[in-house]
């Protein structure tokens, strides 16, 4: 612990500095992560070193963390907000600070860094909060890092924000973020094979050099976009993993209504009972919504109409599919391929009580 | 033989979904029920041909290419069914129903 502190105090003090004319309580997210620790001693130095006043531990939790997923989300949540208050207590023994720690967004769909921004300064606006310090291996979503956007959206909002430092970071950060290497050498590697695929892998040298410059403009122009977020080697190899179990699924299920759906277009009186309905999906993250949603769109009988966050307005066209929606298996394979199999065994959108026909209040049964 | 046999099973599979969703497109009273069967064209329809196309060609470059299209058509049919829907449900055009007859 001691070792932690010993780096910090400097520059917590050249912050503080900074920020001399600003006063009142320091606001900190928190959530599972390595540097947790590290980050709360140094929320309360700065605070004690300003003379602050107070710090606000708060987690930022999605709505369906502590709404259909299982209790045991809201309780580890509660626990590490214990375990935080501990520590803050540890390194403010006199207790000269006020220390306080809530549950935010829980009402509310955190869909990408501008969200956490959003609750975030909420929260700050309402107990007169203008500084943050961000845990910098803070990251609610657990798959694609957030802070960097989320940091910058919470300056633009005119909030003082800071990333406690965490030596052990440092470096692997700044290699790929700073420079983008990994990410443009993943593409340029990506983009070439691309080429040599579609050449049949001739390999003659006016294949290599064509190859290579044009995965050279690809890569230059698209390293920033397409790759935006820290790589992650392993978690994409099991994801890639899972969707190559997840195809042939999706085939069956394509299969099968396709033949539903040909049994009603053919048939003389044809059988169909068009409704729109709505289902609050659990999957987040613009990925796994995208896939979804693209998903109940290719199976014949069902249509994406709206996506907004995770509600999804969707046309069924017989009752079979709608029933087949209701229950949910699309969603549950989308939540397989990207978020293994833990999550996806969360309850069907029928036992959530979230999905209904629209027009139609009291059919929802 | 056995292989010509697949690949006429396959463009049978094909030509048939492609025809039940040139029916349906016809049939069907509106453009959300309409949208729902031009995605079997694409995913049946285009498939099983593709597929025939890929055994008739063999092991190739071609046929990796086969596969590379049947990926795209994957991907782009669902966004073009999503964008037709979107656009009709945000001018306020109302989904049919039985009663509606």
């Amino acid at each position: 612990m001691a070792d932690h502190e010993s780096a910090p105090v400097g520059d917590a003090d050249a912050d503080a500095d900074a920020d001399a004319d600003s006063d009142g309580p320091i606001l900190v997210p928190v959530g599972e992560s390595v540097s947790l620790r590290t980050t709360v001693a140094h929320a309360i130095d700065v605070a004690s070193d300003g003379d602050r006043g107070g710090v606000h531990f708060v987690a930022p939790v999605p709505l369906h963390d502590i709404d259909d997923v299982d209790p045991s989300v809201r309780e580890a949540t509660q626990e590490l907000l214990e375990r935080v208050e501990a520590w803050a207590a540890e390194d403010d023994p006199e207790g000269a600070l006020t220390v306080e720690t809530a549950i935010i967004g829980a009402d509310e769909y955190l869909f990408g860094p501008d969200d956490y921004a959003a609750v975030l300064a909420a929260y700050a606006d309402e107990h007169g909060i203008d500084r943050l310090v961000i845990d910098p291996e803070y990251n609610p979503r657990g798959n694609a890092s957030i802070i960097q956007s989320m940091e910058a959206e919470l300056a633009s909002l005119g909030f003082a924000v800071e990333e406690a430092p965490f030596a052990r970071r440092v470096r692997r950060g700044r290699f790929l973020q700073r420079g983008g290497r990994a990410q443009f050498l993943t593409l340029f590697g990506v983009s070439f094979l691309f080429y040599q695929l579609l050449g049949g892998f001739a390999m003659t040298r006016f294949d290599l050099l064509t190859g290579a410059a044009s995965a050279v403009i690809v890569s230059a122009m698209l390293y920033r976009v397409s790759l935006g977020d820290r790589l992650r080697v392993a978690a994409l190899a099991r994801r890639s993993a899972r969707l190559v179990l997840f195809v042939p699924y999706l085939l069956y299920e394509i299969i099968v209504s396709n033949l539903l759906v040909s049994y009603a277009i053919l048939h003389p009186k044809l059988p169909i009972e068009p409704r729109m309905t709505e289902v609050r999906t659990a999957v987040w993250g613009s990925m796994p919504i995208t896939t979804l949603a693209n998903s109940i769109t290719l199976t014949p009988g069902t249509l994406s109409v709206l996506v907004d966050g995770r509600i999804f307005t969707v046309h069924t066209l017989v009752p079979t599919a709608r029933e087949g929606l209701f229950d949910g298996s699309l969603e549950r394979a989308v939540r397989f391929v990207f978020y293994g199999r833990a999550a996806a065994g969360i309850a069907t959108p029928r036992e959530r009580g979230d999905c209904r026909i629209l027009g139609e209040e009291d059919e929802t049964e | 033989m056995l292989v010509s046999v697949a690949i006429v099973v396959f463009l049978a599979g094909g030509v048939f979904f492609t025809f039940v969703s040139a029916v349906g497109v016809l049939r069907l009273p509106d453009v959300y029920t309409r949208a729902h069967t031009a995605s079997q064209t694409d995913t049946l329809g285009a498939g099983l041909t593709l597929v025939a196309v890929a055994l008739a060609l063999g092991l190739e470059t071609t046929t990796i290419k086969t596969f590379l299209l049947l990926i795209f058509i994957f991907i782009t049919n669902p966004t073009a069914a999503h964008a037709i829907a979107r656009a009709a449900y945000e001018e306020g055009i109302e989904p049919w129903e039985e009663t509606d007859d």
